[in-house]
This record gives structure tokens, sequence and C-alpha cells, in this order.
């Protein structure tokens, strides 16, 4: 038998004006390829619940690599094909005859994808063949649309966050866990409650005194929130420690591009149960409750004054923030919708609604056609949008009912 | 039986051709009915004409491993197919068969030399709307050329460092 053609292939960098050539044997495009998965020591798969829309997904973790992967059933059956004994062949008739279809972009986008995450073996690096060959010049354009790519990636992150944070846990962070530990704080919030009841009777004497102290407000509210924001995430992480899984790091990065947020990747507790995700889920919202509710009882036990007010008003930040955390109709994966996610075994249902909202009309069109699963990611949607809109229009009346008070 | 002129209007490699010209090409042309499956030739065979699709549907396939073909295309009323058995011998590229009952007009190669030589003006309008039917082919080629290198690549691990789809959950 000859040897292999050889195909030259022409790559381009993002970014970049040039390209590199790179040479490959087209002889491994041959049907009779046999993916093998890595040894078992190598990676770990964990089934998950059974999702609302009737579906099962699985986790997939590279240990090589530290990567993750959300298997749906169907990619679930070629992984288990992927032993090395079975060509991709074989491995598309076994599945035709699993799911009475041939999905050929199926199996090929599954492929790339454990191939990045390193999960099958094999996987070829392209050396290049020739220099890299780079045009001249360099748009005013691109350099603008580097730089906006540049901050829209800004993060900073510690990689080592699962040793401090299991140093942490050792060290006393294991108290919190303990069931007598969260029934505390419901306790203290329920008399921090009825605290703010009786002092919100003078919520327009503090916000006059706020307003007559703008700095030192903000910069009170700000230290204070960007402080519970930092506990908050740490809480997540602690939490993902609690359960024996690994924190793979602590950052701060733009949410959505924008939002400065502080965050925990703690996507390792996939590897545990429900019940685990939902109290890292918990724990974050848990920091602000707690801390807002200290903030109102020490407000209620201190003298009038701006000491007073701004414990006050950082109380009822807090506590507004621990709230919008826990909903989880905002179109943000925050923590309220990690909850809701975990608890219908659903975790792609905001980035599926994004996916299914340019095609919304067609699917209303066609009502017969429209599967569970579009049912669920319509119904988020929509209350997404009342949601957003309902808060909206509360704050616009917040801001008009303020808006007098700061003007005398 | 005849060949409607009406037809042979609406084949793109006659668009060129006035009336007269039309009535020299179409008393070239032999008639080939052809039942639903069967075969009006197959890779590898010898070449020795091209044909027009007069009604039904023809699928032209190429086989790929055992009882598995990969269909090119799919021919119907107007079309035609086949070309380059005018120009040469060799073997089929690929093989045609009926997909429903079909009416096809052929033209064998050496009736086309007879118009090459002795009709050149017809034979040059012909050849013009040949290549640009050849450059429309060979870029449909290539698209599918690079459709299967891109599978072949991706299925067994060639790959830029493309950001696949991976899955985390950041807590915020």
């Amino acid at each position: 038998m000859s040897d292999p053609a050889k195909l030259q292939l022409l790559t381009r960098s993002s970014g970049e004006s040039g390209f590199e050539i790179f040479q490959v044997d087209s002889g491994q495009a041959y049907s009779g390829f046999k993916p093998q998965r890595p040894p078992r020591s190598e990676w770990e798969l964990r089934r998950q619940p059974l999702a609302l829309d009737g579906t099962r997904n699985f986790v997939l973790n590279s240990l090589r690599q530290d990567r993750y992967l959300l298997l749906n059933s169907k990619e679930h059956f070629l992984w288990e094909q992927f032993d090395g004994r079975n060509s991709l062949e074989e491995i598309a008739r076994a599945f035709h005859l699993e799911y009475g279809a041939f999905d050929y972009a199926l199996i090929r986008e599954f492929l790339a994808k454990l191939y990045h995450a390193g999960l099958i073996e094999g996987h070829r690096t392209l050396a290049p063949l020739s220099n890299f060959v780079r045009a001249n010049g360099s748009s005013r354009a691109g350099r603008l649309g580097r730089l906006v790519d540049a901050w829209r990636r800004f993060a900073l992150r510690s990689t080592d966050a699962d040793r401090y944070c299991s140093m942490i846990y050792l060290w006393g962070g294991f108290i919190l866990f303990y069931r007598a530990a969260f029934w505390l704080v419901v306790a203290i919030a329920a008399v921090a409650l009825a605290a703010a009841f009786r002092l919100a009777a003078h919520s327009m004497e503090f916000a006059r005194i706020l307003s007559t102290q703008p700095f030192l407000s903000t910069a009170v509210i700000l230290l204070t929130l960007a402080a519970a924001s930092m506990l908050h995430v740490l809480a997540h992480a602690i939490a993902c420690k609690a359960h024996g899984r690994r924190v793979r790091e602590i950052g701060f990065f733009l949410l959505q591009g924008v939002l400065p947020t502080f965050y925990a990747d703690v996507t390792d507790i996939f590897m545990s149960n429900r019940r685990a995700r939902l109290m890292v889920d918990l724990a974050g919202p848990m920091v602000e409750v707690f801390l807002g509710s200290l903030a109102m009882l020490t407000a209620h036990l201190a003298d009038p004054g701006v000491g007073q007010a701004l414990l006050f008003g950082v109380g009822v930040l807090l506590w507004e923030s621990a709230l919008i955390n826990l909903y989880p109709f905002s179109f943000l994966e925050l923590d309220g919708y990690n909850i809701l996610a975990d608890s219908i075994a659903m975790p792609m249902l905001r980035k599926q609604t994004l996916a299914l909202i340019p095609n919304l009309p067609q699917r209303l069109l066609r009502l017969r056609t429209i599967q569970r699963a579009e049912m669920i990611q319509i119904g988020y949607f929509v209350l997404c949008v009342v949601s957003v809109l309902v808060y909206v229009v509360l704050h616009l009346d917040v801001i008009g009912g303020v808006l007098p008070v700061s003007s005398q | 039986m005849q060949i409607a002129p009406d037809y042979l209007r609406t084949v793109a490699l006659f668009q060129d051709l006035n009336h007269d010209a039309l009535s020299t090409v179409s008393a070239l042309l032999v008639a080939k009915k052809v039942p639903a499956g069967a075969v009006i030739f197959r890779e590898l065979d010898n070449s020795d004409a091209l044909y027009l699709v007069e009604a039904g549907e023809v699928v032209i396939s190429k086989h790929v491993q055992g009882p598995v073909d990969v269909v090119l295309t799919t021919f119907s009323r107007g079309d035609f197919f086949g070309e380059m058995g005018l120009f040469d011998a060799g073997p089929r590229s690929a093989t045609a068969q009926a997909k429903v009952d079909s009416l096809l007009w052929g033209l064998e190669r050496k009736a086309f030399m007879n118009i090459l030589s002795d009709h050149p003006e017809i034979g040059a309008k012909i050849c013009y709307r040949l290549v640009s039917v050849f450059i429309d082919r060979l870029r449909s080629t290539n698209e599918q050329a690079r459709e299967a290198i891109r599978w072949g690549l991706e299925a067994t691990g060639y790959s830029p460092a493309a950001n696949r789809a991976l899955f985390d959950r950041k807590s915020t």
C-alpha cells in the first residue's frame, strides 16, 4: 500500500494578519480510525440526575488537563464506544442502531471537544511547515478590536486557590457547614428582620443623613459590598472543599465583559451529588444574609446618627444583594440560577435559552412541535423578561422617591 | 421520437444557440427511457456520451466503501450529466442511476465531434457553456473536498487550538 498522501493546511491566528502552513497525512482521515479514551486513571465520569426535560447528562473530567465536558446521552454513548477497538465506521453503525439516525456532525464535533480536553489519545499539535507569514501593516480597527477583546477577557486569578481553601476549611471553615451554623444564621436573620421593621420607620431620616455625607456613604457602602462579595465567593469555595471537591481557581473578572465580579471556579462539584451543588450555591448568599443581619442588629443597638444610618443602609444593601443573588430569573448565572439549574438538572438552561431566542418566533408558530426542553427554556425566558421589567420599574419608583430627599 | 424544441431551449448547454442550430443538434440526440432504479452508467465504465434530462431525476454517486456510495448530486429536468464523456474516453468518474422513471437524451461523443468539425460556430457556443458548467461543478467539488478534509482532521485530532465548548461553573 502506498504512503498516505500529504495535505497542506493553512491556518490563521485570530487578530493576526499572517498565516502558517502545516502538513499532515491524509491517511489519518480514514474511517478505519479507532478513537481511544485515555487510561481510566486519567478521567472521571459522573452521571447527573434526570433533568426536568427527561434527558440525562454526564460530566466528564479530564484529570490530565483539568478540563470538564458536559455530555448528553448520545455523546455518552459515543464515549463508551471509544475504547480503541471500534473504528469510526463501526461506531457510526452502532450509533445508528441505538438512535435510528446517523449523525456524523455530532461524532465529529464530540471528537473535536474530546481532543481539546485531552480525552482522546493522539491529539496532534500542528507543527508549522514554513515560517509564519506576516502581512504588513495593522489596521486601527484591528488594534481596537484586540483591545476590546483583551478588556473582555481581563481576569485576575489564583490557581493555587485549592490549597488556600483547604487550609481555611481545616483551620475552622468546617464549622460553617454544621447544620447548627445554618440554623443560627436563620435565627439571627429572623431577629434582624424584626429589628429592620422597627428601624424602617426612620428610613427617610436615614436617607437624609446619608445624603449629607455622600462621599463617606459611598465609600463605606462600596467597600462593604466588595468585602462581602469576596467573602461570598470564599464561602462557595469552602463549601466545595467541605464536599471533598477541588476549587480550580478563585479570581476576579468582568461578568458579561462589563460587571466587575469575584468568582470561584467550583466546576469539580459536578463530580459530587446534587445536594452538594445546592449547598455550594447557597453558601455564598448566606454570607450576605449573615453580614446584613449583623449590620441591621448593630444599627438597632446603635445611637441615632451617621453610624446607625450607614449600618441600616449597608444591611439593606446586603440583604438586597442576597435576594438578587438568590433570584433565578435575571438572565445572569447567579446563585439562584445555579440553584434552579441544579434543581432541574439542566446546567445549560441559560445558554440553551439564549440560543433559542433568535428562533423563538418560528418555534412559536409551530407550537405542536415544541419539545419539553424548549417549553422550559421559553418559561425561563418569559420569567426573566418579566422579572427584569418589574425590577426596573420598582427601582425607578425608588429613585423617584429618593430624588426629592436628595434635592432638599 | 422527437425532442421538443421548447425543452431544448431550457438546457443551459444550448442557451446560446438559435433555432437552426438547435435543429441541427436535436437531430443528433438519441432518446433513452430509463425506469426507476436503472443504472445509466457505472463508475469506471467507458465514457461515450453526455445525457440531458427531459423528465425524471438522476442520482450521481461515487463509491466509497462496501455497499456505500456518496451522493454527489441529483439532476432533474433541464440538467445534463456525463459531459466528461464528450471529450474523454477514460472511465466514468461516478455512477448515474434513475431515481424515478426518466426520459433522457444522449449526445454521443462521435456526434459531438461531428458538430465541432461541421459546425464549428455551434461547437464553440456549446464548448463555452460547458466550460462554465465545469467551473461551477469544480467549485462545488472543492467545497465537498474541504468538508471531507475538515471531517477527517477533526475526527482524528488534527486541529488548531480552537476554543471548544468546555463546561465550567464559576460561582459569583
